[in-house]
């Protein structure tokens, strides 16, 4: 190693090294594709389920985010040698694990009362916008703030719709939430 | 010629490993390597001086069974950190 370092390549250095510890984005594609497309191939399941095959307990169809769970922490527990914890991966950690919970809660409250089910969609689709938003601010990814700015709207217009249609549209805000952004952050790197 | 920058930062490996240290949170001694291109031998050495300064904290511990070095920048180490930049910065003229 040499050590006569001039001040000029000190920063260029200390810059080259900075920059290698920036979250890679790409690492951070593959939660937004797994749950995107999951819960958007579940909500199609549902629609098809309820509006065309009349079937009474179409929601049972959600019962694919149990193993969905346990496989998101296996991935993110395996992917760790050689490691660095950094703040941005940590916070974004956190902010997903508070909205899994927000979600189940969310379930609890739904199913408590008789006709709860028929509020849901609003709310699951404004934390999908709330997570999105964050994300996008923290990885400083534009697709993904655009992405949880335009959920926000849907969740919005979303109590105006008949149930049925409340559910194509909380697949339309997988899709602009975690599929399309998801897609674009791959391409990153 | 530079006699007023921090000794134990002006040197190329163990700037880049406080470079790297001060962006994360912390790292392991693989991550280290890897993000440096240093051979083991010679990070091993490095980083043991930046602990002996005060720099860096090291903690060994075991993780599934095999032994992981986790390094941390602390307190003192980010002050020199940012005390070594802006000497940089005078000499530059900035």
């Amino acid at each position: 190693m040499n050590d006569q370092l001039t001040p000029l390549q000190s920063i260029e250095l200390i810059q080259s090294m900075i920059s290698k510890t920036r979250s890679s984005l790409k690492a951070n594609s593959f939660y937004f594709l797994f749950w995107g497309w999951l819960a958007f191939s579940a909500l199609l399941v549902q629609f098809v389920l309820k509006t065309i095959l009349d079937y009474p307990r179409h929601y049972l169809v959600w019962l694919v985010t149990i193993p969905a769970v346990f496989i998101t922490i296996w991935y993110a527990r395996k992917r760790h040698n050689p490691s660095a914890r950094t703040y941005i991966g940590e916070s974004m950690g956190q902010l997903w694990m508070g909205i899994g919970i927000s979600f189940f809660v969310l379930s609890i409250i739904i199913s408590a009362g008789p006709s709860g089910w028929l509020y849901a969609y609003p709310f699951f689709i404004l934390f999908y916008g709330l997570g999105t938003f964050i994300s996008g601010r923290l990885l400083q990814f534009k697709p993904m703030i655009i992405g949880g700015i335009f959920n926000w709207v849907l969740a919005a217009i979303c109590p105006m719709l008949p149930y049925d249609y409340q559910i194509l549209l909380a697949a339309l805000a997988l899709l602009t939430s975690y599929i399309i952004p998801g897609h674009l952050l791959n391409r990153e790197n | 010629m530079f006699k007023d920058l921090d000794p134990i930062l002006h040197s190329q490996l163990r700037l880049a490993i406080m470079s790297l240290l001060i962006g994360v949170k912390e790292a392991d001694f693989s991550y280290l390597k890897e993000k440096t291109g240093a051979t083991a031998g010679n990070l091993s050495v490095q980083v043991q001086k930046l602990k002996e300064a005060g720099y860096i904290e090291v903690v060994k511990q075991f993780k599934d069974n095999y032994p992981q070095t986790l390094c941390k920048i602390t307190d003192t180490g980010i002050s020199r950190f940012e005390q070594y930049v802006a000497d940089l910065k005078a000499y530059l003229g900035q």
